[in-house]
């Protein structure tokens, strides 16, 4: 199918874009049955979804549910394993980046990618700059010209000259929907665009939206704040654990049906273990943790051998309170520790104050990939190893790491293995294992099953019983709500920087969960 | 589940968790130091074949003596790459320890032994400059070694004020070239027992498990209560004290010493590459000094029979440089899984290959 008749004589795609009739035709964007996975972890099962022209298409789910995945399939990023792509009738093949831009196709990303040092206008025509007469020039004047009318389609009002730098990020979001215009992309996927935006910014994003969909554009769109998809979505689709779950017009959607389709109720079978509810000495405790924008007034407690869950959506703050509290990032406020003020905490000082954090990302925050096992297990105890005179003892090293590896149940080829030949999986044991070996007394947990498959899930859950079991205070963040009702004692829900209800014993449900991670304050 | 004791051995089963499969050929570049001395005897065979001076012992205790300088600079500037830095300032250090010492042994006599503290000292004391200012300001190390090289090279000139060095005591030449035993010089001593040292640090110490563990993950280090600031400090202090040995060192085998002292060899460089020849990555975390000191050796004696042969001396560079670059690619070779070829093709491809994103 022809899209545009090229002209015969034309200084490269950008002259053609400007004239408005050449403006592509509305088209419908399909996949069909889509899988994909990464590295064996399924993010996406045999997803079948349809975009339309005219229309803003919402795709709701729980992080990891495999809305980005199925955008960045469709936007040639990733490569599906199976399945196709049917653009108006025609399946496409080997989709990349660009040639996704070329027939229309563009990703507004979550994060900007913007090449920062380049002037907004480099920016908005990266990729098919206008040459001048000469063919390797570059037609300064025409990409001035024709700038200003890309920028007000979208109601952005800079300077084109200024590096895309210093635009605040609901300008560089907007330069973004620029771009795609200037590209003459007729289908246009916003992947979260608003959760860095405040409330006035993310309105200003709508009015273009609105203002595409009435050009008949088609349009992909995602996000957590189901009352901004409530307010601008056609159709709505939900995804869960990598399958889509159902799919709605905004007629017959309500907050609630999105809600238990996202949690999936009805699927959730594993039965929250009753627990009794003790009290035990405080170990941990927070009084008004502050470090606005991320998150303000903080203040909880975590009790010995207790399981205290953050529940939130990606964004809400949890992991940067989390880092507050090991000292990786600055804070007003107290931390307590067994009563007494933590002040000038820093990883070292909490390692050895016997607080240990397991981070939200491994393959950059946890593990030396290339070292070996055994090494990577005593890294946070190295000042404490076996050693004569100043000389470590490397077969009392070895055996002690054996001892933790054991513990947390790693499986590897030998312990001289290097990291990165181990399995997510393990690899995530093999962290537990090293902060077992520091012996802490309150240990928390960030996201501490991400990427790991359903049997060493099992495995981790296991250990945290082990180790609340054994006393240690336990705060743990997830973004799974089934695992935190699984797991905890006791879980506060955070929503843009501030705990705002706490949940106990069996009062943790997933609708529960559900509806206060997104700002709902239920019953 | 299957404990570790139990798998220990045993290659798990699912595919693409096996651990990077080893020909005998990697095996055999892994063990880079004997790599290395093989290369180094079979340059020395070959051209004492050609060239049958070159295999007398005079040349073969020169060779050691005229290495150890660089050898000493070497072994600190591969602890420096270990915790992904590099030290280009190692040969100011070097020039300024050597004329600073080399004057007060010309003006009043000093003894080596007393130089000796002092070079060290001053060898600290630079290189906690190089440190502060790569944790502190937060500057790349090769724009604060590159800036503070051209500071201690510019200190050199001062202190020289066009005087050089040129008497010293006698004791000073005997040390820098003369053989304590037969083809063995005074020099091999210190580099030796450096080398020796240092390795033992890195490989049983704490301070040297650290260093590791910084330049492999500075991130996950600091996160696991590594305190990475004073690890790198101390990483480009330890380099600079080195220096400043090696500084006395080139003061006592070329019994001389100018304001273009460490400036006009090669000996900045040649430490960089002796590093990198000697198995250690810039991207930090894996090597050792053991290499680079063989490494040194390998590099003098292939200088050396290049002269033998006939080659004009201009050509010491060009070859160091080649030396270099194939020490890279078969690093390279060696840290990849993969088969030399797409080890050599491999930035070629990947990064910009659609599809080849990781994370959802």
């Amino acid at each position: 199918m022809t899209l545009t008749a090229r002209r015969p004589k034309s200084h490269g795609a950008l002259e053609a874009s400007l004239d408005d009739a050449a403006q592509r035709p509305a088209v419908r964007y399909e996949a069909r049955h889509i899988t994909k996975a990464f590295g064996g972890a399924l993010a996406l099962s045999d997803v079948s979804v349809a975009f339309e022209p005219g229309e803003i298409h919402t795709l709701c789910g729980e992080n990891g549910a495999g809305k980005s995945t199925l955008l960045k399939v469709m936007a040639g990023i990733h490569q599906p394993d199976d399945g196709e792509i049917v653009l108006g009738g025609e399946t496409l093949h080997a989709l990349t980046p660009r040639s996704a831009q070329l027939r229309g196709i563009y990703l507004v990303p979550q994060e900007p990618t913007l090449m920062a040092n380049l002037s907004a206008l480099e920016n908005l025509f990266v990729g098919i700059l206008p040459r001048g007469r000469l063919r390797f020039t570059v037609d300064w004047k025409q990409m001035e010209r024709s700038a200003g009318e890309f920028f007000s389609q979208v109601g952005l009002e800079i300077d084109p000259r200024e590096p895309a730098s210093t635009l605040s990020i609901a300008q560089q979001q907007l330069l973004e929907c620029a771009r795609a215009l200037a590209h003459r992309c007729n289908i246009i996927f916003f992947d979260e665009p608003t959760s860095p935006l405040t409330a006035r910014e993310a309105d200003v994003l709508f009015a273009v939206m609105r203002q595409l969909r009435e050009r008949q554009f088609t349009l992909g769109f995602i996000s957590h704040r189901l009352d901004e998809v409530l307010e601008i979505s056609d159709r709505i689709t939900v995804l869960r654990d990598s399958r889509l779950v159902t799919e709605m017009t905004a007629a017959g959607a309500s907050r609630d049906a999105i809600v238990s389709a996202m949690v999936g109720h009805d699927i959730a079978q594993r039965q929250r273990p009753h627990r009794e509810i003790s009290t035990q000495p405080t170990v941990l405790e927070l009084r008004g943790l502050s470090h606005p924008p991320e998150f303000s007034d903080v203040s909880f407690t975590v009790g010995r051998g207790e399981v205290v869950g953050l529940a939130g959506l990606v964004g809400s703050g949890r992991t940067e309170i989390a880092e507050a509290i090991f000292g990786l990032r600055p804070s007003q406020g107290t931390v307590l520790l067994d009563g007494k003020p933590f002040a000038h905490r820093s990883p070292h000082r909490s390692v050895v104050a016997g607080l240990i954090y397991l981070p939200e990302d491994r393959g950059h925050n946890g593990v030396f990939a290339n070292v070996q096992l055994t090494r990577n297990i005593t890294a946070a105890v190295i000042p404490k190893l076996q050693r004569a005179g100043p000389l470590l003892l490397p077969a009392e090293e070895r055996e002690m790491a054996e001892r933790a590896a054991e513990r947390t149940r790693v499986v590897a080829p030998s312990l001289e293995a290097p990291m990165s030949s181990l399995s997510g999986g393990n690899q995530q044991r093999a962290m537990f294992s090293r902060w077992l070996l520091a012996q802490p007394r309150v240990a928390i947990f960030d996201e501490p099953t991400r990427g790991v498959d359903v049997g060493a899930k099992e495995d981790i859950y296991k250990i945290i019983d082990e180790i609340s079991a054994s006393g240690i205070a336990v705060l743990m963040i997830s973004s799974e709500l089934e695992e935190l009702v699984f797991v905890c004692d006791r879980v506060i829900a955070i929503y843009e920087g501030r705990p705002v209800a706490e949940v106990v014993g069996d009062e943790i449900t997933l609708e529960r969960l559900g509806t206060l991670i997104v700002g709902e304050q239920a019953k | 589940m299957t404990a570790v004791s139990q798998s220990l051995g045993r290659a798990p089963a699912r595919p693409g968790t096996r651990a990077p499969r080893s020909s005998a050929l990697r095996r055999f570049v892994r063990r880079r130091e004997l790599l290395l001395v093989i290369i180094t005897v079979a340059v020395f065979l070959i051209t004492d074949a050609v060239n049958s001076g070159f295999g007398t012992g005079g040349y073969i205790s020169f060779m050691l003596a005229d290495a150890m300088p660089l050898a000493i600079l070497a072994v600190g500037q591969t602890i420096v790459c270990l915790v992904r830095g590099i030290d280009l300032s190692v040969a100011g250090v070097l020039g300024m320890v050597a004329v600073s010492t080399g004057f007060l042994a010309q003006d009043h006599g000093a003894s080596v032994w007393l130089m000796l503290p002092l070079a060290l000292g001053m060898g600290i004391g630079l290189g906690v400059i190089n440190g502060l200012f790569v944790v502190f300001a937060r500057i790349p190390p090769i724009i604060v070694t590159l800036g503070t090289l051209i500071v201690y090279q510019g200190v050199q000139e001062l202190i020289c004020a066009s005087r050089a060095v040129e008497t010293l005591p006698p004791m000073y030449a005997k040390l820098g070239n003369d053989n304590f035993l037969p083809d063995i010089p005074y020099m091999l001593v210190p580099g030796v027992l450096v080398t020796v040292v240092v390795a033992l640090i890195l490989w049983r110490t704490a301070w040297g498990r650290s260093l590791y563990a910084v330049g492999s993950n500075a991130e996950a280090a600091f996160r696991a209560g590594i305190r990475v600031k004073w690890v790198l400090i101390s990483a480009y202090t330890v380099c600079g004290m080195l220096a400043g040995l090696g500084g006395l060192a080139f003061l006592v085998h070329y019994d001389s010493a100018d304001s273009q002292s460490g400036l006009s060899t090669s000996i900045n460089l040649s430490s960089i590459a002796a590093a990198l020849i000697g198995g250690t990555l810039l991207t930090g975390g894996k090597g050792g000094v053991v290499g680079s000191f063989i490494a040194a050796l390998f590099l003098e004696v292939t200088i050396q029979a290049v002269i033998v042969l006939g080659v004009p001396q201009v050509w010491d560079q060009a070859a160091v440089g080649t030396l270099l670059l194939a020490a890279i690619l078969v690093n390279r070779y060696q840290a990849s899984g993969r088969s030399l070829s797409q080890a050599l093709a491999g930035p070629l491809r990947s990064r910009w290959q659609p599809g080849h994103g990781g994370a959802q």
